[in-house]
C-alpha cells in the first residue's frame, strides 16, 4: 500500500519542475506548458486527498480545473498567435517593448 | 433562492442579448450597443437593490457555494458601478465603441467579479477568479492591430496563469489540511487541528499569490504598468478599479474566515500583510515619481493605493474591515474618473505622455477640473473622499498597534502628493502651442465623469452614511 | 517492498522523467510530446486513486484536446527550433532556491510528516464512479457548472476575436460601403 505522502511528494516535484520551467525558459509556449504542469500537480494533490478522505469534492474540483485550463489555453494560444503575427517571435525577451 | 442570484442571471442574459443584437445590426447602428449594455447593467443594479437585499442573518446558498451577506451586496454594487462607468467611457473610444464582443467580455468579467465577492467555497472562488480574468486577458489584448495591446494581453495572461497555478496548489493543500473546500468549514478544521506553523504559513503564501496578482501587491506588481499602458484606456481603468476591488473582496473574506487568527499560535498573517502593505505603497509611490507617461504613472499610483488598502487588511479588526470597504468605494470612483479623463484626452491629444497635457486647462476647463479633483482625492487632500479613506486606514493601523505602518503610510502620502501635483502643474500652469484647439468630451463620458466627480465630493463631505454602510458590510466578516 | 509501491515508483519515475524532458528539450515539439506522456502517466495515477472519470477527462481533454492545440500552434508558427539559452539574470538564483526547496519538501514529506503516512487502501467498488460525480455536478455543484459554461463561451469568443484576420474585415466593410 502506498502512503499518501508519496503522492504528495510526487506532486510537489512536478509542481516545482513546472515552476522552474516558468523561471528559466524564455519561449512563451514552453512557459505556458510549464504552467499546465503546475496545474496538473495541483490536480494530482486534489485527487489524492479526495481518495484519502473518501470524498468526491476533490475530484469535482479537478473536473472544473480541467475545464478552466482548456479555456485558458484557448485564449492564451490565441494571444500567442496574435503576438507572433506582429513580432515574428515568441521569445518573451524579444517581445517586450513595454518597459521603462 | 434564485432571486438572490437575479443580478448575475441578468448579466448572463444581457451578454446573450448583446451578442445576438451585435449580429443583427449593421455597422452604423452598432453605436447603440454600449447604451444597451449600460441599460442592462442599470437593471442589474436595480435588481440587486430590490430583490437581492441580504437579510439580517448571512446565509450560505447553492450548496454552500455562495454566501449572501452585506459584503456581497456592497461589492456587487461596486463592481456594477465600475463596469457601468467603463462601458460609458468605451462608448466614446472609437476603436472599441462598436464591437459587440467587447461589451460581452466586460459583462462576463463583471459577472465573475460579483461571484468572487460572494464565493464561500474554493471551487466557486477558483471559477469566479478565472471568469473574471480570462475576459480581462482578452480585453487587454483586444486591439489586435496595435502591437502594444496584444503584448499587454499576452503579458497579463502569462502572469495571471502562473499565479493562478500557484494559488490552485495552495487550494489543494488547504483541502488536504482540512478535508473540505468550503471556507467556513476550513476555518473550523484549521482551528481544531494542530498543524505545524510552517504548513499554515506556506499555504497562506501560496493562496495569496493568486490574490496578490489581482490587486498588484508587491512582489506581484510587475505586470501592472505594462498592461495598463498597452491595453485600451477604459480597460486599464477597469483593471485598476473593479478588478482590484474584486481581489480585495476575496482577500478579506478568505484571510479573515478561512485563516482565523486563533488558528495561528503567536505569529500570524497580519505581520506578513503589514510588511507587504509597506513595501507595496513605497515601491508604487517611488517608481511613480519617475514616470513620464500618464497611464504608467496612474498604474504605479494604483499599486501604491493597493498598499494603503492592505494596511486595513493587516489590521484584521472591524475598523480595518470598515476602512478597507470605504477605501475601495472611494478609490473606485476616484480612479475611474482619472482614467476616464485620460481616455477622453487621448482621443484629441493622441498621446499619453505627460508633455501632451501641457495647458490642458485652457483647452478643456471641465476636463482639467475633473483631473484636479480626482488627483487631489488620490493624494488624500480634504475635502475629497480620498482624505477620509486614508484617515480610516491609518486609524485602523494605529488601533492594531502598528504605528510604524501608519508612519510609513503618511510618508508615502506626502511622496504621492508630489507627483500628483507635478501632473496638475502641467495641466494648469504650463502653456502649449495648441491651446486654441479644444478637447471635446463625448456625452456618455461626460455623464460618467460627472457622477464620479459628485461621488468623490459627497464621500468627502457627507461621511456618516457611507461610514455606517461600510461598517455593516465589514460586519459580515466577524 | 510491495508491488503497489514498485508500481508507484516506476510510474513516478516516468512522470518526473517526462516533466524534466519537457523542461530541457530544445525542440518545442518534443517538449509537448513529453508533456503528453506526463499527463498520460498522471491519468494512470488517477485510475489507481479511484478516479476513473477524472482519468478519462485527463486523457481526452488534457492530453488530447489541449496538447493537440499546443502542437498545432507550435507547428503553425514554425517555432519548433529554439534559440540557445540566453542570459537569465535574476531568475537563476531564484531557480536554484526553488530547486532546493523542492528537495527539502520532498524529504520532509516522505520522512518526517507523520500524519500523512496513512496508506491508500483499494477503494470501495462504488467510490468515484462517473455516475456519482455526475449526480454531484448537477446537484451540489450546479452553479459552478453553469459558470463554466459561460466561461467556455467567453474563451471561444476571445479566441475568435484575437485571431480573426483583420484584412478580411476591412475588405468586407469596404464591400459594404460600395
Amino acid at each position: 500500500m502506498v502512503p499518501v505522502s508519496y503522492y504528495v511528494a510526487l506532486s510537489a516535484i512536478l509542481f516545482t519542475i513546472g515552476a522552474l520551467g516558468v523561471l528559466i525558459r524564455r519561449n512563451a509556449i514552453i512557459i505556458f506548458m510549464s504552467i499546465e504542469l503546475m496545474l496538473n500537480a495541483g490536480n494530482l494533490l486534489f485527487v489524492t486527498f479526495a481518495r484519502s478522505f473518501e470524498q468526491l469534492s476533490g475530484q469535482v474540483f479537478v473536473f472544473f480545473v480541467i475545464a478552466v485550463a482548456a479555456a485558458e489555453v484557448a485564449v492564451g494560444l490565441a494571444l500567442i498567435v496574435a503576438v507572433f503575427k506582429s513580432k515574428q517571435s515568441i521569445d518573451i525577451d524579444e517581445v517586450s517593448n513595454l518597459r521603462g | 433562492m434564485f432571486l438572490t442570484l437575479l443580478p448575475e442571471i441578468t448579466l448572463v442574459v444581457l451578454a446573450f442579448v448583446v451578442l445576438t443584437t451585435d449580429l443583427a445590426l449593421d455597422r452604423q447602428s452598432r453605436a447603440f450597443l454600449p447604451y444597451l449594455t449600460a441599460a442592462g447593467m442599470l437593471l442589474a443594479v436595480i435588481f440587486t437593490i430590490v430583490f437581492a437585499l441580504p437579510g439580517d442573518k448571512p446565509q450560505l446558498i447553492f450548496g454552500g457555494m455562495l454566501r449572501h451577506d452585506w459584503l456581497t451586496f456592497v461589492f456587487r454594487l461596486v463592481f456594477l458601478f465600475g463596469a457601468l462607468a467603463t462601458v460609458l467611457f468605451s462608448a466614446g473610444w472609437e476603436r472599441v465603441a462598436r464591437r459587440g464582443e467587447y461589451y460581452v467580455l466586460i459583462i462576463t468579467s463583471t459577472l465573475g467579479m460579483m461571484l468572487m465577492g460572494a464565493s464561500a467555497d474554493l471551487v466557486m472562488l477558483f471559477l469566479a477568479i478565472e471568469t473574471t480574468s480570462i475576459p480581462l486577458y482578452i480585453l487587454a489584448g483586444f486591439i489586435t492591430e496595435d502591437d502594444k495591446s496584444t503584448e499587454s494581453g499576452f503579458k497579463y495572461l502569462l502572469f495571471g496563469a502562473m499565479t493562478t497555478a500557484i494559488m490552485l496548489y495552495g487550494f489543494s493543500m488547504l483541502y488536504g489540511f482540512s478535508g473540505s473546500t468550503n471556507l467556513y468549514w476550513i476555518a473550523g478544521a484549521l482551528m481544531s487541528g494542530e498543524l505545524p506553523f510552517i504548513s499554515m504559513m506556506g499555504t497562506v503564501i501560496l493562496v495569496m499569490a493568486g490574490f496578490a496578482f489581482k490587486v498588484s501587491m508587491v512582489p506581484f506588481h510587475f505586470w501592472a504598468p505594462d498592461v495598463y499602458e498597452g491595453s485600451p484606456t477604459p480597460i486599464a481603468g477597469f483593471l485598476s478599479t473593479a478588478s482590484k476591488a474584486a481581489g480585495f473582496a476575496v482577500i478579506i473574506r478568505v484571510l479573515l474566515t478561512a485563516f482565523p487568527l486563533e488558528a495561528f499560535g503567536g505569529v500570524d498573517w497580519t505581520m506578513m500583510m503589514a510588511i507587504a502593505a509597506a513595501l507595496t505603497m513605497s515601491v508604487g509611490n517611488l517608481i511613480a515619481l519617475a514616470q513620464t507617461n500618464i497611464k504608467r504613472l496612474l498604474a504605479y499610483s494604483s499599486v501604491a493605493h493597493a498598499g494603503y488598502i492592505l494596511m486595513g487588511i493587516a489590521a484584521a479588526s472591524e475598523l480595518g474591515g470598515l476602512s478597507v470597504v470605504f477605501y475601495i468605494i472611494v478609490y473606485l470612483v476616484t480612479n475611474l474618473a482619472a482614467f476616464g479623463v485620460v481616455a477622453v484626452a487621448e482621443r484629441t491629444l493622441g498621446s499619453n505622455d505627460l508633455e501632451a497635457y501641457d495647458g490642458l486647462s485652457r483647452r478643456s476647463p471641465a476636463l482639467a477640473l475633473v483631473l484636479l479633483i480626482s488627483l487631489l482625492s488620490l493624494a488624500g487632500v480634504p475635502p475629497m473622499g480620498g482624505f477620509i479613506a486614508k484617515v480610516l486606514v491609518f486609524a485602523a493601523a494605529v488601533e492594531a498597534n502598528m504605528v510604524w505602518l501608519a508612519v510609513v503610510g503618511i510618508l508615502n502620502a506626502i511622496v504621492g502628493l508630489y507627483y500628483y501635483l507635478i501632473v496638475l502643474k502641467r495641466v494648469y500652469l504650463f502653456r502649449s502651442e495648441e491651446e486654441d484647439k479644444p478637447v471635446p468630451i463625448p456625452r456618455p463620458s461626460a455623464v460618467a465623469l460627472t457622477v464620479c466627480l459628485i461621488a468623490i465630493l459627497v464621500f468627502g463631505t457627507i461621511i456618516a452614511p457611507w461610514f455606517d454602510y461600510s461598517g455593516i458590510a465589514a460586519g459580515a466578516l466577524f | 517492498m510491495s508491488t503497489d509501491v514498485i508500481l508507484f515508483l516506476g510510474l513516478a519515475a516516468v512522470a518526473i522523467g517526462a516533466a524534466l524532458g519537457m523542461l530541457f528539450s530544445r525542440n518545442a515539439v518534443y517538449s509537448a510530446l513529453f508533456l503528453i506522456l506526463n499527463f498520460a502517466t498522471v491519468a494512470v495515477f488517477y485510475l489507481l486513486l479511484g478516479a476513473p472519470f477524472i482519468a478519462m477527462a485527463q486523457v481526452t481533454v488534457y492530453a488530447g484536446a489541449i496538447m493537440v492545440l499546443f502542437l498545432f500552434v507550435i507547428m503553425l508558427l514554425g517555432a519548433e527550433e529554439l534559440r540557445k539559452r540566453g542570459k537569465l539574470g535574476w531568475q537563476q538564483p531564484l531557480a536554484l532556491l526553488l530547486g532546493f526547496v523542492l528537495v527539502a519538501e520532498t524529504a520532509y514529506l516522505v520522512f518526517v510528516r507523520g500524519d500523512l503516512v496513512s496508506q491508500i487502501v483499494p477503494a470501495a467498488a462504488d467510490y468515484g464512479t462517473p455516475k456519482d460525480i455526475g449526480i454531484l455536478l448537477f446537484d451540489n455543484y450546479m452553479l459552478p457548472f453553469q459558470v463554466v459554461a459561460v466561461l467556455l463561451l467567453v474563451a471561444m469568443i476571445g479566441a475568435i476575436v484575437l485571431t480573426k484576420d483583420d484584412r478580411k474585415i476591412e475588405r468586407k466593410t469596404s464591400e459594404e460601403k460600395a
